[in-house]
């Protein structure tokens, strides 16, 4: 009578493992929730604020906290607080939307680059590692100063410098399905060995791809704040945290507080996606399967 | 004449999140001065383990040595201070690793490695030891030592690195070795160097040697003495010869019968031991190997695994042998 | 640079357009723009950056070498404290794994590796300069003006170095050739400093080059916060000012200084591992 230990598992899909993981990082549900709130905030602030972003109200300029404006109000008596999520916008905004044109270049020109191999292989890779090593903020500074002023031209000039590591994660993922197709092709075992590794393949190289996306949010929000405070972003009136840093520092000894806010805010959320980002990656990491 | 190490009733737990793993459950062996014996069995029964407790090399997080006694010229390095146990380490008694890839550091000479214990056990300065490094390297058989000991470790190959730990282990004339599988990770031809190697330098200095190994063609040549081990447990020892010619215990019998032998016709099958080692965290009633064994009676799941002596020093824990009856043997 | 719109000589009166013609003929600026890049490219090499549009009386060159000992010594004191921080930090908090210690340390790293220099500058600039005047708000000058940068600069880099010290030492602490230094006898601090340490840095060496790369651009940003005269701000000047030169010479400072970087690294790199040396 042989005694077989028995050491079986519920079998968890991998999006449902990862997600159950998720849910256990406390860190990174509370990076989700800020972020959630931010948005909703983001997004109903024209509804709910009493206040425009831009209204002026030159009786009541650099007051501090105070029930009518809880975050105080800046040097032209505007409400800090609608100021600061009406600046939220921009910066979700730019941090989310620069991802569709990295996601739109760096996915198809790794994944080339890779199916095509050889010499064009390496000339794209070394093209990817040259940016890579240069700082990416001076680059989108240049970029920005050639595309010109607008929003969605921030969100090129974001984009157009962070494809890189995403064509990076894309090449290496069809380096490995290459070489899966071959060893199946060779195994002879049909159809069924292809279909398998595709179906475990393809999440798992969208694992590193999802993880990589969170983690460039907060590098095109600080982006994005850096360029609007040194003057070739945001312009104002319209509220981006940068430019309202910049406005805050000609008054900073009268009203530090039109600093700080704007900064927390920055730190915040770039704090909650980088906290997203790392339960994410924990989560998704085959090798901590159970 | 008291021998030399005696481990007594030694027990290691692993404690981990499922349970309690008893990876070692109150094993017992003894080794003479100059003698070689051979701690024998599967992948996972304990023995590597058995011999970190000894030299207290164990993870410290999850793993204790809950019993037993480990008396080394009759002090017990169980109870000894961390100043103490590092002085034997290395000192007294020193080991040698199953995996020459890693056991060494990238980073330092191969010279630098050998030294450190000279300088740490002979008190020697960085500058004698140099003439001692090269006698070494020239003694395991490693050519141009003078200019090898300036190489690092990723210059040699597996073979030559375990040349290396053994001159390591040797440097401070050691009265115990453990090798723990010192050849599982090597060529099958320099398996036979580094055995011989081992066996030349042991008798020359008169050191103890365990033998740490599941490959039954190293255990005939090269011990005196064999401990077959299953589950956390010994289960037979005795006499090398006695062992092989009479085994006292199915387990064994079944290791010897599932290797090929060179007088036996070609075509004869392989009989490998049926079964897998028992569960860790749930390891059988009474006798470790009863569910594996094809001799099992009611009695087994009540044993308690005393030791019956078989023939002359041979002792096996099998409840069928103390009724003086074994049918696993050959005719 | 040319694609911006504007020109080098927009100024808040209009200059006369015969000004203009004249000004844009003197530098150059009328000739084909393939022929432009090209001159650039032949003065560049031979140290020539040009003449800056905004500072008329003094060549790119000079202006930005005045920059320059700015930006590199508080380039080089922050990569400093980030080393003198993060390295034992990460240290102690693996070998202390699971303490109390540990746990602070790495939520100290994931904080302060996430929230940009820049935030923590302004913190830190309301706290000590507004709020407690101990230190001025900027300039440049001694130790007082230097320290709140250089803090605000290093703070995402050590958090980072930590991380990845203590990463390394706990893979480290766990190799087989740690156990065998233990077989030998050998005390823990030897272990530690002579067998573990070496081994722990390299991850930590190869992340140095990008670290200090990051540190000298980043350092726009806190240049400008804190009115330090070094090439960041005039870089940041340059592009307000339109003025091209100025520009691509900071521009090719940068480029130059994280080649010369990661040389240095890459160099250090084969210092500390004898695997990757070249016979």
């Amino acid at each position: 009578m042989a005694v077989v230990a028995s050491t079986s598992q519920p079998h968890h899909t991998l999006w449902g493992d990862a997600f159950i993981r998720l849910r256990r990082n406390r860190l990174a549900i509370a990076g989700g929730i800020v972020i959630l709130l931010i948005g909703l905030g983001a997004i109903f602030v024209p509804l709910i604020s009493p206040y425009g972003y831009a209204k002026q109200d030159l009786d009541a300029i650099l007051q501090g906290p105070s029930w009518g404006h809880p975050l105080g109000t800046d040097a032209l008596g505007r409400d800090v607080l609608t100021r600061l999520f009406y600046g939220a916008r921009i910066s979700l905004a730019v941090g989310l939307f620069a991802q569709a044109i990295v996601l739109a270049i760096g996915l198809p020109v790794g994944a080339f680059s890779a199916w095509v191999g050889g010499r064009v292989d390496n000339i794209i890779m070394r093209l990817v590692d040259v940016m890579y090593a240069f700082p990416d903020i001076l680059l989108i500074i240049l970029l920005r100063a050639i595309l010109g002023g607008t929003i969605y031209m921030m969100f090129l000039a974001i984009g157009l410098v962070a494809w890189v590591n995403v064509a990076r994660l894309s090449r290496g993922q069809i380096l490995s399905l290459k070489q899966q197709d071959f060893v199946t092709a060779a195994r002879a075992m049909g159809a069924s060995g292809r279909y398998i590794t595709l179906r475990h393949l393809l999440p798992n190289s969208l694992g590193p791809i999802i993880v990589a996306v969170t983690f460039n949010v907060p590098r095109a929000i600080f982006a994005e704040a850096a360029l609007s405070y040194i003057g070739i972003g945001i312009n104002p009136p319209t509220p981006s945290w940068g430019n309202m840093i910049r406005d805050g520092y000609d008054v900073i000894f009268a009203a530090p507080y039109l600093m700080i806010f704007p900064a927390i805010a920055i730190g915040i959320l770039m704090l909650a996606f980088t906290f997203l980002g790392d339960g994410l990656r924990d989560a998704l990491d085959p090798r901590l399967r159970r | 004449m008291a021998p030399l190490l005696k481990v007594d009733d030694l027990a290691t737990y692993f404690y981990t999140q499922g349970g309690v793993v008893k990876a070692v459950d109150g094993i017992s062996y003894e080794v003479a001065r100059g003698e070689t014996i051979a701690l024998m069995g599967e992948s996972g029964c304990g023995k590597t383990i058995s011999a970190l407790s000894i030299l207290r090399l164990l993870p410290a997080s999850q793993v204790k040595i809950v019993a037993g006694q480990v008396l080394f010229d009759g002090v017990d390095l169980l109870k000894a201070s961390k100043k103490e146990m590092r002085k034997v380490r290395g000192g007294n008694i020193s080991m040698i690793f199953q995996e020459p890839m890693t056991s060494l550091n990238p980073v330092l000479t191969i010279g630098r490695q050998i030294s450190e214990v000279l300088e740490l056990h002979q008190n020697m300065k960085r500058r004698e030891t140099v003439q001692e490094v090269i006698r070494l390297l020239n003694l395991v058989g490693i050519p141009q030592a003078e200019r090898r000991m300036r190489d690092y470790p990723h210059h040699f190959s597996g073979g030559m690195r375990q040349r290396v730990m053994i001159a390591i282990a040797i440097s401070c004339r050691p009265k115990l070795i453990i090798a723990d599988e010192p050849t599982t990770a090597v060529d099958v031809t320099i398996q036979a160097q580094l055995l011989e190697l081992l066996r030349g330098i042991t008798r020359e200095l008169n050191t103890s040697l365990i033998l740490i190994t599941h490959n039954l063609g190293i255990v005939a040549r090269y011990a005196q003495r064999i401990y077959v081990m299953y589950a956390g447990r010994i289960v037979e020892h005795g006499p090398a010869q006695d062992v092989y010619r009479y085994p006292g215990h199915p387990y064994t019998a079944g290791l010897l019968a599932s290797v090929p032998r060179l007088d036996e016709p070609r075509k004869t099958r392989l009989t490998p031991v049926e079964g897998q080692p028992p569960d860790p965290l749930y390891p059988p009633p009474g006798c470790p190997f009863q569910p594996r064994c094809t001799y099992g009676v009611p009695q087994c799941q009540r044993s308690k695994g005393d030791f019956v002596e078989v023939t002359s020093g041979h002792y096996s824990s099998c409840c069928l042998a103390q009724n003086g009856v074994t049918p696993w043997e050959k005719t | 640079m040319h694609l911006v719109p504007g020109g080098p000589w927009d100024r808040d009166k209009q200059l006369a357009p015969q000004v203009v013609e004249n000004l844009n003929h003197k530098y150059g600026l009328d000739k084909p723009f393939v022929v432009q890049f090209k001159d650039f490219l032949w003065n560049t090499v031979h140290g020539n950056l040009g003449v800056s549009y905004s500072y008329q009386d003094r060549g790119v060159t000079n202006i930005l070498l005045e920059g320059l000992p700015k930006t590199a010594t508080l380039g080089i004191i922050a990569f400093i404290l980030a080393i003198l921080i993060g390295i034992p930090l990460g240290m102690v908090a693996a070998l202390k794994q699971n303490s109390a210690v540990d746990y602070a340390s790495v939520l100290f790293s994931t904080i302060f590796a996430s929230i940009p220099g820049f935030v923590l500058g302004i913190l830190l600039m309301i706290v000590f300069s507004v709020e407690l005047h101990w230190l001025p708000t900027g300039g440049w000058g001694g130790i007082k003006q230097i320290i709140m940068p250089a803090f605000a600069l290093a703070a995402m880099s050590a958090a980072y170095i930590a991380r990845i010290t203590r990463a390394s030492m706990l893979e480290v602490m766990h190799q087989d050739y740690i156990r065998t230094a233990r077989a030998k006898g050998l005390s823990e601090r030897v272990i530690l400093f002579r067998h573990a340490l070496r081994n722990a840095l390299i991850p930590v060496t190869t992340v140095a080059g990008p670290e200090l790369a990051f540190l000298v651009s980043g350092s726009f940003i806190i240049e400008n916060l804190f009115s330090i005269p070094g090439i960041g701000r005039l870089f940041v000047q340059g592009i307000f000012a339109r003025d091209y030169g100025l520009v691509m010479g900071a521009i090719l400072f940068y480029a130059l200084a994280v080649a010369l970087v990661n040389l240095i690294v890459d160099t250090l790199y084969a210092v500390v591992d004898p695997r990757i040396r070249y016979e």
